[in-house]
């Protein structure tokens, strides 16, 4: 079973006549990696929101896990948190994601969310700050922060609810060579513990060693390539 | 190396119940900017130029206002409901709520004076009325009018620049603003995944951020401004 499907899954934003994704269909398996592709404007944030069941396809269907995601799935309350557990959403902009007063309320707000002790938590915590290398930001703002720090600490924030399946919306944009170089070799690591990934990225190395297929967005056709031989990317 | 917890799936079952404000937030959140968004960029085939329409408004609200016949009360709400009549249902509709809203406020600000002096009670009405007209007339203009048109129309009327851009780049940060606090609040619902004990502060957190942008967009916004020769002089707006 597949662990995400997309249907003929067609989207139009209110308003437009043309749709931004049309007659869509996607499968990807637990464990693989998935590489989104193409130029602004061509979808790839509107796919990851129809994915991440922050916008519903007009036409065709969205599973996960087996399960059609709807609006009127996502409106039971229990269904719709455990649905958002299993995605962690990384944004493009990590501004966005960061609303505590410390790095560490930050990293802690979602073990505390799922209601594990204390000293859980604070493990958590503590495994985050010191896995993506900001333990010294802890009692920092965020928000006055570097933007590579703030994409470490945002990253850091979805990773401490372990979610199974990690969205990536241009997760090199704006690092320096350090930071991309830790996130490449983070990102592998989390493949090889068998987690699902799918990310919009430019980096031509990070697709060719994580990729499993590859979807190139254009407007108004997509299409889909395989990517076993990453070198035709 | 990835922690053991981090390689492995949590056995995690959500409790049910609350989160649900999150979600309503957004949703009148994104429905408020979207509305902002979609007027800025709409307009019927006007009858009139914008600067005529809006002198026309000004006088009619006046006119409403300062009069005392009847007759001229019954002729200004004939114009207001021939120009609503123009409009497509969902504008009509519109229209009529933020009317209906005003005068629902004007009765409850006047109810007790109605109470208390009955004989004035048909003065008040009257007033509700007016309300009513003035404030439908003025909506209508809005919906049928860009922003970037009203603003010209002002210009042409000799309001001061400063008055203008600053409603034009309010109008402009409120929306920018409107985005920023639609995704925080969309990546605290990712995020919400259990009972949040401490909503309150989280909900601080996410104004706080806004003030905080809202502060820094000011300051960038200002800055670019000195760069291209801004002299905090507004005559050449």
């Amino acid at each position: 079973m597949s662990c995400m499907e997309l249907r003929n899954v067609s989207y139009t934003y209110p308003g437009e006549k043309m749709p931004v994704i049309n007659n869509l269909t996607l499968q990807i398996e637990k464990g693989t990696c998935l590489a989104v592709r193409g130029d602004n404007g061509s979808g790839k944030t509107t796919l990851f929101r129809l994915l991440n069941g922050l916008a519903f396809p007009d036409t065709g269907r969205y599973m996960f896990e087996g399960t059609v995601i709807t609006e009127k799935y996502l409106k039971n309350n229990r269904a719709s948190k455990a649905f958002h557990k299993k995605i962690g959403y990384l944004f493009q902009n990590p501004d966005v994601m960061l609303f505590n007063g410390t790095v560490y309320d930050e990293i802690a707000f979602g073990p505390r969310q799922m209601g594990l002790p204390d000293e859980e938590t604070d493990r958590r915590t503590r495994d985050c700050l010191q896995l993506f290398g900001i333990g010294h930001l802890a009692e920092k703002a965020p928000y006055h922060l570097s933007g590579g720090q703030k994409k470490r600490v945002a990253l850091a924030a979805v990773m401490a609810l372990n979610p199974d399946v990690l969205i990536l919306d241009e997760p090199m944009a704006g690092l320096d060579a350090g930071s991309r170089a830790f996130l490449h070799d983070f990102l592998s690591q989390l493949k090889k513990a068998g987690k699902t990934l799918i990310m919009a990225t430019h980096d031509e190395q990070l697709v060719r060693d994580l990729a499993d297929q590859v979807l190139v967005m254009e407007m108004p056709n997509m299409e889909m390539s395989d990517t076993e031989t990453p070198e035709t990317v | 190396m990835l922690p053991v917890w981090m390689e492995n799936t949590d056995s995690y079952v959500p409790p049910g119940g609350g989160g649900t404000f999150a979600v309503k937030t957004i949703r009148s959140i994104s429905a408020a900017v979207g509305k902002l968004q979609f007027q800025q960029g709409r307009e019927s085939k006007p009858f009139l130029p914008a600067a005529a329409r809006l002198l026309l408004l000004l006088a009619l609200i006046l006119l409403l206002s300062l009069s005392r016949h009847l007759l001229v009360l019954l002729a200004c709400t004939a114009l207001a409901m021939m120009a609503l009549a123009a409009l497509p249902p969902d504008r009509i509709l519109s229209v009529w709520k933020s009317a209906l809203a005003a005068a629902l406020l004007a009765f409850l600000v006047l109810l007790p004076a109605m109470l208390l002096r009955p004989a004035g009670r048909g003065n008040n009405l009257i007033i509700i009325w007016k309300i009513f007209i003035s404030v439908q007339m003025v909506s209508i203009f809005n919906h049928t009018t860009q922003w970037n048109r009203i603003t010209s129309a002002l210009r042409r009327l000799h309001v001061p620049g400063v008055f203008i851009f600053t409603i034009d780049i309010s109008l402009k940060y409120i929306v920018l603003l409107g985005r920023l606090i639609n995704d925080l609040l969309t990546s605290y619902l990712l995020r919400a995944v259990g009972k949040n004990k401490q909503k309150y502060t989280s909900v601080g957190g996410v104004m706080g951020v806004v003030f905080l942008r809202g502060t820094e967009m000011n300051r960038q916004m200002y800055e670019a401004m000195v760069c291209r020769g801004f002299t905090d002089d507004y005559e050449g707006l």
